[in-house]
């Protein structure tokens, strides 16, 4: 890679547009981006906006410049900011949708292990290996105060005696702590497969080598058993 | 013998064609479905019209007195079209009311059934019908037309008014991709007014676009350099109550202030025009084609607007998409010239 005088990383125009390319030719382009005139009703309803210098209305103007350097400048935090709430494409008067396209922009990112997806994951590592591992995302043991301090005043007392709290719901397949629910083998077996066929491992690879190891050493474990 | 003209619709374009005709000595029938005369503007109470403000009883007024003096007009009141049917080049048409009904032949037809307005509550971002200050630009006019402009929340003036462009036009999601034409005129014209009669009263309009065309664009800029009107550039994207008993909108001002939530003490909706349930109705009953927004089809958009798809029955008015008051007047008299045609030629 080539840098420039002050050490900052020079990324061809190729590259660029290159990526502008790979969004221009996903299946839902069309769909998401279509006429603008600017009405600013999408960042008008936008909650991101509130907190950060981010627009969807922006978002979607670069995108119909066709502009590679402009959609390139949004790739390292701008595509992070947004919410994926979809009010945005609940309220454009042109039915355009900047969170659709977003969503398009960031698998690019994910999926050719781009530094800012790397960074934007890290703290998901945990959700990841529950998701990709055992196929379901938060477990009663992730709830902890220090992770979760806008669940209110009263995650202490959630996150104690979680066994006995759980055997309070009469579901056989919830008497688990460190999983939402009981797995079975055949259906994690199952899971992997598409998890294969649809690339998700590989791109877990490229985004957070180390995460990948554990999950493949659960993978292994659950496929020979 | 004189001709027989059928006229559907007692609108503008309706009234203008009914006039022109008696003036040339054909029976006409005029087949209204209220039980008075003059179409939207008359139920709406609509005052004054743009763009020179004269009151819009010396256009309104003035049509029903000369269709009601008498002569070879006969107004059909609360009556409806329940019955249509083709005679050779002319046609059999019942007309029904609740006196009974009346089957005549007509050497022609002229339809000028007109719009609907855009029933803001359809749209539930601009909380019409869920707080008490957002009216929109037909329950305006009638205010004004009343001499009764007050918060329908409290009965006092309001301080702080929004005007709110394109509701219920350009816009996908409620199924009504195309412009209006006359809300952004008929805003400008209601925020001059109310700025007039009420100088203590600020005045925002929030737009996309403001598309006072032709003419009307005098008045769009007398709003900003006589009467002080605020015009920001932003559609609105929620509307939501605050405190004190006032109404936020919620937006982007895409060109200065980027966020905002501003409150109001009244919020008018500027709802646009449709081609309403009659359209359709028309279209059934006389077999004549409905386009793709809801209007009734003219058979060459631009050689011959007032035609529809079938020979011998003729378009006026807003049924064929939305516009202003003049517009329609001149279309009822371009109907009744190629309705009176027809008829002469097929005598």
């Amino acid at each position: 890679m080539e840098y420039d005088e002050n050490g900052v990383s020079i990324v061809p125009s190729e590259f660029k547009k290159e990526i502008f390319e790979e969004a221009r030719k996903d299946f839902r382009y069309e769909e998401y981006v279509r006429g603008c005139l600017n009405c600013g009703v999408c960042t008008g309803g936008c909650p991101p906006h509130r907190f950060f210098d981010f627009s969807p209305r922006i978002v979607l103007q670069n995108m119909k410049s066709k502009d590679p350097e402009l959609i390139w400048t949004m790739m390292d935090e701008y595509i992070w900011a947004c919410f994926q709430c979809f009010t945005c494409a609940m309220i454009c008067p042109f039915l355009n949708s900047p969170g659709g396209i977003i969503a398009v922009l960031r698998e690019i990112a994910v999926r050719r292990g781009f530094e800012s997806a790397k960074k934007v994951l890290k703290p998901y590592s945990r959700v990841l290996l529950k998701l990709t591992a055992y196929g379901n995302q938060l477990s009663p043991d992730m709830i902890q105060p220090d992770f979760f301090p806008d669940w209110g005043p009263h995650i202490g007392y959630a996150s104690t005696d979680l066994a006995v709290k759980r055997k309070a719901i009469p579901m056989p397949t919830l008497q688990v702590t460190n999983l939402a629910w009981d797995v079975a083998p055949e259906t994690m077996k199952e899971l992997y497969d598409i998890f294969d066929e649809a690339g998700v491992f590989k791109i877990i690879e490229s985004v957070d080598p180390s995460l990948y190891e554990i999950i493949q050493d659960i993978v292994d474990d659950v496929r020979s058993s | 013998m004189a001709e027989n003209i059928l006229v559907i619709g007692g609108g503008p374009a309706g009234l203008n064609a009914a006039v022109m005709l008696s003036e040339l000595g054909v029976n006409v029938a005029l087949v209204e479905r209220d039980s008075f005369l003059g179409g939207n503007p008359k139920k709406f109470k609509y005052k004054f019209l743009f763009p020179d403000m004269q009151p819009a009883d010396n256009v309104i007024g003035e049509l029903i007195k000369k269709a009601e003096a008498g002569g070879s007009i006969k107004v059909y009141y609360s009556s409806e079209v329940s019955d249509f049917k083709e005679n050779g080049k002319k046609f059999d048409v019942t007309l029904k009311s609740a006196d009974g009904s009346e089957t005549k032949t007509f050497d022609s037809v002229i339809v000028a059934t007109g719009f609907e307005h855009f029933d803001p509550a359809r749209d539930a971002k601009y909380s019409y019908q869920l707080f008490d200050d957002v009216i929109d630009i037909k329950d305006l006019e009638r205010m004004m037309g009343e001499n009764n402009f007050v918060r329908p929340s409290n009965g006092k003036p309001p301080k702080k008014v929004a005007f709110i462009l394109c509701v219920g036009s350009r816009d996908r999601h409620v199924g009504n991709q195309y412009c209006s034409r006359v809300c952004c005129t008929v805003s400008v014209k209601q925020a001059i007014e109310m700025r007039e009669h009420f100088p203590d009263c600020e005045a925002y309009i929030f737009y996309m676009d403001i598309r006072t065309y032709g003419f009307f664009e005098d008045l769009y800029w007398q709003a900003m350099e006589e009467h002080d009107v605020q015009i920001v550039k932003g559609r609105i994207a929620e509307i939501t109550s605050g405190p004190d008993n006032t109404v936020i909108c919620k937006g982007e001002d895409t060109l200065l202030r980027g966020p905002f939530e501003i409150p109001f003490d009244m919020v008018v909706l500027a709802s646009g025009m449709e081609g309403g349930p009659q359209s359709p109705e028309m279209s059934s009953k006389l077999g004549i084609e409905l386009d793709e927004h809801g209007f009734l089809k003219p058979e060459n958009i631009t050689l011959s607007p007032f035609k529809s798809s079938k020979a011998g029955i003729f378009l006026a008015g807003a049924c064929t998409g939305p516009k202003a008051i003049s517009d329609s007047i001149t279309e009822g008299a371009a109907a009744a010239m190629n309705a009176y045609t027809y008829a002469v030629k097929n005598r």
